[in-house]
């Protein structure tokens, strides 16, 4: 028979595992997202099932002057709007995740679209992102507060990073 | 689900290859081989859109949403199956005709049961042709069976209704 130590002994075990797991074991953290905020992302997501569901979230690195990427943190888009800062004049690298479980076939799967994006100083990023019945989009659209006019940034991946 | 799709794409690449002894090796060969497929079917559709539009939303979108490599598992009580598909967008443009070919090749789990293509089996073949000023019209050779998600978002980029990328996990 179990003492009420060896149980409280074992829970505690498995809560620790399990925080761990859902934190620095998995190498996923928070973005600390202590800057101005120069990203306004929107987002939309439906799986088309009643059984299924979508979850969209956003990796944010840093890329260096040799185009290595270092994680910074994740930015979970469960709101319909969230802001995000990230640095002004450095390119940054985003990748965009979007994950989706079904319940009845117990399966899951992830699928990712990445850009690289230098923002300029005093401009906003009109982010939106979608993942509507297994069509999923990222589009990017820069706006200055007090000029007139914006425009769609193409999206790059990290193979270009050399052309910035 | 995910079964049901393999088989077909079995079979679709045993039916194109005349019971598993010669596959299309090129675009030219699947488009003449599909008509005649059993899993195999021609659909047509016309755009409200200029053909120099559609060619550029396949040039865009085909490169940024296609070239990618899928790993799918399933897993019951008895068996654990993982599947490792590569994609690969081929987009061709000419003054009166727009191409786009989609190829796959399995990394892993999948056996090849006939010669390979250079860039993987063809999967799909989209031609676009101008109409007049405002319409395109656009020739889809595709299985008549799964990739349904890729065939949607063939189709939303010629119309220009959709411009998103497929999830290739659902395929």
């Amino acid at each position: 028979m179990e003492t009420n130590t060896n149980v409280m002994s074992r829970y505690i075990t498995g809560l620790l595992v399990t925080v761990s797991l859902l934190t620095g074991c998995l190498g996923i953290r928070p973005y600390p997202n202590t800057m101005d905020k120069n990203l306004h992302i929107q987002t939309k997501t439906d799986s088309g099932s009643f059984f299924s569901k979508v979850r969209a979230a956003v990796d944010i690195y840093r890329v260096d002057a040799d185009c290595k990427t270092k994680y910074e943190g994740t930015i979970q888009l469960n709101e319909p709007s969230v802001d995000v800062g990230i640095p002004s004049h450095r390119l940054s690298y985003l990748v965009f995740v979007f994950s989706s479980s079904s319940f009845l076939a117990s399966s899951n799967s992830t699928v990712t679209h990445d850009t690289l994006l230098k923002p300029s100083a005093g401009y906003n990023y009109d982010i939106k992102v979608s993942y509507i019945d297994d069509i999923y989009n990222v589009v990017i659209r820069e706006t200055h507060p007090r000029k007139p006019g914006s425009r769609d940034i193409e999206l790059k991946d990290l193979s270009a990073c050399g052309g910035f | 689900m995910k079964r049901l799709i393999i088989l077909t794409v079995v079979l679709f690449t045993m039916l194109l290859s005349g019971c598993a002894i010669h596959h299309p090796q090129t675009a030219e060969e699947f488009r003449k081989a599909v008509p005649g497929a059993f899993m195999g079917k021609v659909e047509t559709l016309e755009v409200n859109r200029p053909f120099s539009d559609v060619a550029k939303t396949f040039q865009k979108k085909a490169p940024e949403c296609l070239n990618v490599t899928v790993k799918t598992t399933s897993q019951t009580r008895m068996s654990y199956q993982v599947i490792v598909t590569t994609y690969k967008p081929t987009v061709l443009v000419a003054a009166e005709k727009a191409e786009l070919h989609v190829q796959f090749h399995h990394e892993a789990g999948v056996l090849n049961v006939s010669k390979e293509p250079e860039g993987g089996y063809y999967l799909l073949v989209a031609d676009a042709y101008p109409i007049n000023k405002n319409t395109t019209r656009v020739d889809l050779y595709r299985p008549s069976m799964g990739h349904d998600v890729l065939i949607k978002a063939i189709k939303g980029w010629a119309s220009g209704e959709n411009v998103g990328c497929p999830d290739l996990t659902k395929s």
